[in-house]
Protein backbone atom coordinates (compact mmCIF):
# COMPACT_ATOMS: atom_id res chain seq x y z
CA UNK A 1 0.00 0.00 0.00
CA UNK A 2 0.77 3.72 -0.83
CA UNK A 3 -0.54 5.45 1.97
CA UNK A 4 1.01 8.20 1.74
CA UNK A 5 -0.52 9.89 -1.73
CA UNK A 6 0.28 13.29 -3.35
CA UNK A 7 -2.97 14.44 -2.42
CA UNK A 8 -2.72 13.63 1.06
CA UNK A 9 0.56 15.06 1.21
CA UNK A 10 -1.11 18.50 -0.20
CA UNK A 11 -3.50 17.61 2.73
CA UNK A 12 -1.03 17.95 5.20
CA UNK A 13 0.34 21.39 3.72
CA UNK A 14 -3.06 22.98 3.99
CA UNK A 15 -3.83 21.25 7.21
CA UNK A 16 -0.05 22.94 8.87
CA UNK A 17 -1.26 26.59 6.99
CA UNK A 18 -4.49 26.26 8.54
CA UNK A 19 -3.75 25.15 11.68
CA UNK A 20 -0.72 27.66 12.19
CA UNK A 21 -3.38 30.58 11.70
CA UNK A 22 -6.00 28.96 14.07
CA UNK A 23 -3.15 28.79 16.37
CA UNK A 24 -1.89 32.61 15.94
CA UNK A 25 -5.57 34.13 16.00
CA UNK A 26 -6.07 31.72 18.87
CA UNK A 27 -3.47 33.00 21.23
CA UNK A 28 -4.50 37.02 19.57
CA UNK A 29 -8.51 36.02 20.96
CA UNK A 30 -7.29 34.86 24.64
CA UNK A 31 -4.53 37.71 24.83
CA UNK A 32 -7.56 40.18 23.87
CA UNK A 33 -9.62 38.32 25.77
CA UNK A 34 -12.21 38.06 22.96
CA UNK A 35 -14.86 35.95 22.63
CA UNK A 36 -15.86 36.32 18.98
CA UNK A 37 -12.23 36.50 17.39
CA UNK A 38 -11.58 32.85 19.49
CA UNK A 39 -15.50 31.89 17.91
CA UNK A 40 -14.64 32.97 14.35
CA UNK A 41 -11.39 31.67 14.25
CA UNK A 42 -12.15 28.43 15.19
CA UNK A 43 -15.39 28.16 13.05
CA UNK A 44 -13.19 29.33 9.80
CA UNK A 45 -10.35 26.30 11.06
CA UNK A 46 -13.47 23.97 11.03
CA UNK A 47 -14.55 25.17 8.16
CA UNK A 48 -11.20 25.14 6.07
CA UNK A 49 -10.30 21.74 7.16
CA UNK A 50 -13.56 20.13 5.86
CA UNK A 51 -12.97 21.68 2.33
CA UNK A 52 -9.92 20.70 2.68
CA UNK A 53 -10.56 17.09 3.30
CA UNK A 54 -13.54 17.09 0.95
CA UNK A 55 -11.11 18.61 -1.70
CA UNK A 56 -8.10 16.51 -1.39
CA UNK A 57 -9.93 13.33 -0.37
CA UNK A 58 -12.29 13.58 -3.03
CA UNK A 59 -9.02 14.46 -5.29
CA UNK A 60 -7.25 10.85 -3.65
CA UNK A 61 -10.46 8.73 -4.40
CA UNK A 62 -10.17 9.31 -8.19
CA UNK A 63 -6.55 8.28 -8.50
CA UNK A 64 -6.53 5.12 -6.69
CA UNK A 65 -9.78 4.32 -4.71
CA UNK A 66 -8.10 3.13 -0.69
CA UNK A 67 -10.84 2.05 1.47
CA UNK A 68 -9.88 3.53 4.72
CA UNK A 69 -13.09 5.11 5.90
CA UNK A 70 -10.78 8.48 6.10
CA UNK A 71 -8.68 6.80 8.56
CA UNK A 72 -5.06 8.75 6.85
CA UNK A 73 -6.79 11.90 6.88
CA UNK A 74 -8.17 11.91 10.37
CA UNK A 75 -5.13 11.14 11.08
CA UNK A 76 -3.00 13.62 9.53
CA UNK A 77 -5.32 15.97 10.87
CA UNK A 78 -5.11 15.20 14.29
CA UNK A 79 -1.06 14.86 14.09
CA UNK A 80 -0.74 18.10 12.49
CA UNK A 81 -3.12 19.85 14.89
CA UNK A 82 -1.72 18.37 18.12
CA UNK A 83 1.79 18.86 16.67
CA UNK A 84 1.36 22.60 15.89
CA UNK A 85 -0.23 23.21 19.32
CA UNK A 86 2.58 21.67 21.11
CA UNK A 87 5.51 23.27 19.52
CA UNK A 88 3.38 27.14 19.83
CA UNK A 89 3.77 26.08 23.51
CA UNK A 90 7.58 25.17 23.33
CA UNK A 91 8.30 28.14 20.61
CA UNK A 92 6.43 30.24 23.57
CA UNK A 93 4.31 31.80 21.17
CA UNK A 94 0.97 31.26 23.28
CA UNK A 95 -0.79 33.39 25.41
CA UNK A 96 0.19 33.58 29.06
CA UNK A 97 -3.69 33.03 29.82
CA UNK A 98 -3.03 29.82 28.17
CA UNK A 99 -2.16 26.57 29.94
CA UNK A 100 -0.58 23.62 27.96
CA UNK A 101 -2.77 21.30 29.92
CA UNK A 102 -5.69 22.53 27.73
CA UNK A 103 -3.54 20.67 24.79
CA UNK A 104 -2.75 17.47 26.36
CA UNK A 105 -6.49 17.29 27.26
CA UNK A 106 -7.64 17.77 23.93
CA UNK A 107 -4.86 15.95 22.40
CA UNK A 108 -6.22 12.80 24.71
CA UNK A 109 -9.71 12.81 24.14
CA UNK A 110 -9.15 13.79 20.34
CA UNK A 111 -7.17 10.31 20.53
CA UNK A 112 -10.00 8.23 21.73
CA UNK A 113 -12.01 9.08 19.14
CA UNK A 114 -9.28 8.58 16.69
CA UNK A 115 -9.08 5.18 18.30
CA UNK A 116 -12.53 4.17 17.95
CA UNK A 117 -11.96 5.23 14.04
CA UNK A 118 -8.24 3.14 13.60
CA UNK A 119 -10.74 0.02 15.03
CA UNK A 120 -13.37 0.90 12.46
CA UNK A 121 -10.36 0.95 9.73
CA UNK A 122 -9.33 -2.38 11.42
CA UNK A 123 -12.71 -4.17 10.88
CA UNK A 124 -13.10 -2.66 7.54
CA UNK A 125 -9.96 -4.43 6.30
CA UNK A 126 -12.30 -7.98 5.53
CA UNK A 127 -13.96 -6.29 2.81
CA UNK A 128 -10.49 -4.52 1.24
CA UNK A 129 -8.10 -6.67 -1.27
CA UNK A 130 -4.91 -4.49 -0.73
CA UNK A 131 -6.51 -1.57 0.73
CA UNK A 132 -8.87 -1.69 -2.05
CA UNK A 133 -12.79 -2.06 -1.84
CA UNK A 134 -13.27 -5.52 -3.13
CA UNK A 135 -16.43 -4.31 -4.79
CA UNK A 136 -14.86 -1.05 -6.23
CA UNK A 137 -11.71 -3.50 -7.94
CA UNK A 138 -13.14 -4.17 -11.55
CA UNK A 139 -15.08 -2.12 -14.02
CA UNK B 1 -44.28 1.51 -30.10
CA UNK B 2 -43.03 -1.75 -29.54
CA UNK B 3 -39.56 -0.78 -31.10
CA UNK B 4 -39.66 2.11 -28.75
CA UNK B 5 -39.98 -0.36 -26.16
CA UNK B 6 -37.25 -2.54 -27.48
CA UNK B 7 -34.84 -0.18 -27.55
CA UNK B 8 -35.41 1.01 -24.51
CA UNK B 9 -35.46 -2.34 -22.53
CA UNK B 10 -32.13 -3.45 -24.69
CA UNK B 11 -30.36 -0.48 -23.46
CA UNK B 12 -31.04 -0.57 -19.80
CA UNK B 13 -30.13 -3.95 -20.00
CA UNK B 14 -26.53 -3.34 -21.78
CA UNK B 15 -26.10 -0.08 -19.09
CA UNK B 16 -26.17 -3.18 -16.30
CA UNK B 17 -24.90 -5.85 -18.53
CA UNK B 18 -21.84 -3.37 -19.54
CA UNK B 19 -20.71 -2.57 -15.60
CA UNK B 20 -17.83 -5.03 -15.27
CA UNK B 21 -16.91 -5.94 -18.78
CA UNK B 22 -14.16 -3.10 -18.98
CA UNK B 23 -11.90 -5.15 -16.91
CA UNK B 24 -12.86 -8.14 -19.32
CA UNK B 25 -11.87 -6.44 -22.21
CA UNK B 26 -8.89 -4.98 -21.30
CA UNK B 27 -7.35 -7.92 -20.20
CA UNK B 28 -8.36 -9.57 -23.45
CA UNK B 29 -6.53 -6.76 -25.25
CA UNK B 30 -3.29 -7.32 -22.79
CA UNK B 31 -3.77 -11.04 -23.99
CA UNK B 32 -3.06 -10.53 -27.19
CA UNK B 33 0.22 -8.47 -26.36
CA UNK B 34 1.62 -5.60 -24.00
CA UNK B 35 0.13 -2.63 -24.66
CA UNK B 36 0.39 1.07 -23.60
CA UNK B 37 -3.00 3.48 -22.99
CA UNK B 38 -4.13 4.39 -26.31
CA UNK B 39 -3.73 1.18 -27.68
CA UNK B 40 -6.06 -0.65 -25.18
CA UNK B 41 -8.65 1.85 -25.73
CA UNK B 42 -8.34 0.92 -29.28
CA UNK B 43 -8.26 -2.53 -29.15
CA UNK B 44 -11.63 -2.28 -26.71
CA UNK B 45 -13.95 -0.29 -28.66
CA UNK B 46 -12.68 -1.89 -32.23
CA UNK B 47 -12.97 -5.61 -31.20
CA UNK B 48 -16.52 -4.80 -29.41
CA UNK B 49 -17.54 -3.29 -32.52
CA UNK B 50 -18.49 0.09 -30.54
CA UNK B 51 -20.58 -1.68 -27.47
CA UNK B 52 -17.70 -0.87 -24.79
CA UNK B 53 -16.27 3.00 -25.05
CA UNK B 54 -14.28 4.07 -22.39
CA UNK B 55 -12.93 7.20 -21.27
CA UNK B 56 -9.36 7.73 -21.38
CA UNK B 57 -9.40 8.76 -17.38
CA UNK B 58 -11.57 5.54 -16.59
CA UNK B 59 -8.92 3.49 -18.41
CA UNK B 60 -6.08 5.12 -16.23
CA UNK B 61 -8.06 4.40 -13.23
CA UNK B 62 -8.82 1.07 -13.68
CA UNK B 63 -4.91 0.57 -14.90
CA UNK B 64 -4.53 2.30 -11.87
CA UNK B 65 -5.71 -0.26 -9.69
CA UNK B 66 -4.79 -3.39 -11.20
CA UNK B 67 -1.27 -2.33 -10.97
CA UNK B 68 -2.22 -1.84 -7.16
CA UNK B 69 -3.70 -4.88 -6.31
CA UNK B 70 -0.49 -6.41 -8.40
CA UNK B 71 -2.27 -7.98 -11.69
CA UNK B 72 -0.82 -5.75 -13.86
CA UNK B 73 2.16 -4.38 -14.31
CA UNK B 74 4.44 -2.02 -17.08
CA UNK B 75 7.59 -0.95 -18.09
CA UNK B 76 8.18 2.82 -19.47
CA UNK B 77 10.09 2.79 -22.74
CA UNK B 78 9.57 5.18 -25.79
CA UNK B 79 7.20 4.40 -28.77
CA UNK B 80 8.25 4.66 -31.92
CA UNK B 81 7.58 8.01 -32.65
CA UNK B 82 6.70 10.65 -29.23
CA UNK B 83 7.00 10.59 -25.37
CA UNK B 84 8.25 7.68 -23.09
CA UNK B 85 5.08 5.22 -22.66
CA UNK B 86 3.63 3.04 -19.94
CA UNK B 87 3.55 -0.60 -21.48
CA UNK B 88 0.87 -2.66 -19.85
CA UNK B 89 1.17 -6.52 -19.07
CA UNK B 90 -0.08 -8.90 -17.00
CA UNK B 91 2.22 -10.71 -14.20
CA UNK B 92 1.71 -14.27 -12.84
CA UNK B 93 -0.95 -13.50 -10.68
CA UNK B 94 -2.90 -11.26 -13.66
CA UNK B 95 -2.32 -14.28 -16.30
CA UNK B 96 -3.66 -16.89 -14.28
CA UNK B 97 -6.28 -14.72 -12.54
CA UNK B 98 -7.43 -13.64 -16.51
CA UNK B 99 -7.56 -18.22 -17.52
CA UNK B 100 -9.52 -19.02 -14.29
CA UNK B 101 -12.14 -16.23 -15.26
CA UNK B 102 -12.19 -16.84 -18.87
CA UNK B 103 -12.47 -20.70 -17.60
CA UNK B 104 -15.88 -20.41 -15.47
CA UNK B 105 -17.32 -17.55 -17.26
CA UNK B 106 -16.48 -17.74 -20.69
CA UNK B 107 -15.71 -21.02 -22.10
CA UNK B 108 -19.27 -22.21 -20.77
CA UNK B 109 -20.76 -20.64 -23.90
CA UNK B 110 -18.85 -23.07 -26.35
CA UNK B 111 -20.56 -25.69 -25.39
CA UNK B 112 -22.69 -27.07 -27.97
CA UNK B 113 -26.00 -27.09 -26.21
CA UNK B 114 -25.51 -23.20 -25.60
CA UNK B 115 -23.77 -22.72 -28.82
CA UNK B 116 -26.89 -24.02 -30.46
CA UNK B 117 -29.29 -21.61 -28.42
CA UNK B 118 -27.31 -18.57 -28.71
CA UNK B 119 -27.26 -19.36 -32.78
CA UNK B 120 -31.32 -19.65 -32.75
CA UNK B 121 -31.27 -16.41 -30.85
CA UNK B 122 -28.99 -14.39 -33.40
CA UNK B 123 -31.09 -15.72 -36.16
CA UNK B 124 -34.38 -14.70 -34.73
CA UNK B 125 -32.57 -11.25 -34.15
CA UNK B 126 -31.81 -11.42 -37.92
CA UNK B 127 -35.32 -12.33 -38.89
CA UNK B 128 -36.54 -9.19 -36.92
Amino acid sequence: MKPITHSLIKFAIAAIVSATLFRYFLTYGIEIKSGSVIGISASIYAILMFLSGWNFGKEDKEYLPVYDVGFRFHFTTYLIHNVVSELWFVLGFNSKYENIAAIHTVAIIWGLFLLVHFIVFLRTRKNAINNLHKEDLFD
Amino acid sequence: MYEQKLKELLSAWEETYKKGQLTFWIFLALQEGEKYVDEIKEFVETKSMGVITCEEQSLYRALRKYEHIGVLTYEQRKGNKGPERKYYYFTDLGQELFALFVQRNIQLFYSEEIRNLLKFQTNEANNA
